[in-house]
């Protein structure tokens, strides 16, 4: 069952196409990472999730209901915290709490306390005299509570200092627990959701460049080095072998040729560098998160492979 | 607190990391046999990382016997392996082969690589000083 799907979604401000076609499904259970620079149209796309905004073409469900349909009884099943959300400035925090709570009939109190106690927050102070922080922190707490079957997050961290990131994520690890918990969040830096992230995909000027789950994209994803011998072996661009079109940014600089294996099964393709470079010493490294970020950015060929 | 040490780098895939850091941890005696292993929710918010994955490495760990899951206390270090030498032995395959390509491309003979195999090996089995 997937949490959230998207079929075709577009949205549209006046001219400006800012989410086009988005065909989407988040699996039940997973924490799935929607990255892309700003203005790629990703808080387009959560506002549309979280019926802030209808689409103008293309539909979304989210937790199996139309989001153009979301009522409170589903409500009540989702958190969702924005970088730059609304809040009721004047309140207190525990007055913020006091008015939120009797909106969901799955609130948890001892997890409220629990939560405050972990992020330190001063419950007598009025959210307009609180840092930003400490805002996102007041606002997570409220969106955590009622322990949500979904937890939609629009760029958590940035912005906020490496201590309150970490509390945050702690608070967010807290609620979690193996099932049916999912968290969709957004971010423009892929290290932010490294740690966190089992789903990650790529939006780009409103188009989604892949989704692919995090395993998937580290296990086959490969930095290959070949130290051609003294003797020389011919290289590639020489060879009269082809090289498979899954190698890509490929590189080469005296004895060295480097490239990335964008297929990466292991055995095999050590056995294609044997052909291809006789007698030369392989090595094999796995790629960082980022890389292979940047990668898929300057080979989208690459990204298509693996599409369904 | 983990009751092992790790240091998660950025970049290289973190069930990896963990699984490694574990058998680490055994094969130095920082956990013994029997010690409680910390629940996949202590290891997700100790390192901060997705349950899912913490839940990946405690199932690898038992697949592996490197860790036991007894109902009544939860997840203990499991004894050393049984099996053969030769068996246990075979497991190390992969990670003495890139030893011996490393090794070929710094221009080390095998008596280097001896020495600092019998180095390594003295520094591991010191009683821990952590």
């Amino acid at each position: 069952m997937n949490a959230i799907e998207t079929h075709g979604l577009s949205r549209r401000y006046g001219r400006l196409e800012a989410v086009h076609g988005l065909d989407l499904a988040v699996p039940a259970g997973a924490i799935f990472a929607l990255l892309g620079p700003n203005g790629a149209g990703k808080s387009t796309t959560i506002k549309v999730l979280m019926n802030l905004l209808e689409p103008t073409a293309g539909s979304a469900t989210v937790l199996g209901v139309d989001s153009r349909r979301l009522s409170p009884r589903e409500l009540a099943r989702i958190g969702f915290v924005a970088d730059n959300m609304e809040l009721p400035e004047w309140m207190t925090v525990r007055v913020f709490l006091d008015y939120c709570r009797p909106l969901y009939p799955t609130w948890d109190r001892d997890l409220e306390s629990n939560l405050l106690q972990k992020f330190e927050l001063p419950t007598d102070r009025k959210l307009k005299h609180l840092s930003r922080g400490m805002r996102m922190k007041a606002a997570l707490i409220a969106a955590l509570a009622y322990r949500p079957m979904l937890l939609v997050l629009d760029e958590p961290f940035s912005g906020l200092d490496p201590v309150v990131r970490d509390d945050f994520i702690r608070g967010v690890l807290e609620v979690s627990a193996l099932g049916d918990w999912t968290v969709f969040l957004s971010s423009h830096d892929v290290e932010e959701v490294e740690r966190l992230a089992d789903w990650i995909a790529v939006l780009e000027q409103g188009k989604l460049r892949f989704a692919e789950p995090l395993d998937s994209l580290l296990r086959r994803f490969r930095r290959i080095e070949i130290t051609r011998g003294a003797n020389s072996v011919p290289s590639p661009s020489q060879s009269q072998k082809p090289i498979p079109s899954t190698w890509l940014a490929s590189e080469e600089a005296g004895t060295l040729h480097r490239f990335i294996d964008s297929q990466y099964m292991e055995g095999d393709a050590e056995r294609r560098c044997a052909e291809l470079f006789p007698g030369a010493a392989i090595n094999v490294q796995p790629l960082p998160l980022r890389e292979i970020y940047l990668t898929l950015a300057r080979h989208p060929e690459a990204a298509k492979a693996m599409q369904p | 607190m983990l009751p092992f040490s790790i240091e998660l780098r950025p970049g290289l895939p973190l069930a990896e990391q963990i699984l490694f850091a574990v058998k680490k941890a055994v094969v130095s005696g920082q956990l013994r046999p029997g010690d409680k292993f910390p629940s996949v929710r202590q290891l997700s918010q100790e390192l901060r990382v997705n349950p899912n994955t913490a839940h990946k490495v405690v199932a690898a760990l038992v697949a592996e016997n490197v860790l036991l899951s007894t109902p009544a206390v939860g997840t203990v270090v499991a004894a050393p392996v049984a099996g053969s030498r030769r068996e246990r032995a075979a497991l190390l395959g992969s990670e003495l082969e890139r030893v011996i390509v490393e090794a070929k491309k710094f221009g080390l003979d095998i008596h280097d690589v001896q020495a600092a195999v019998e180095a390594h090996w003295r520094k591991l089995s010191e009683p821990s000083k952590s």
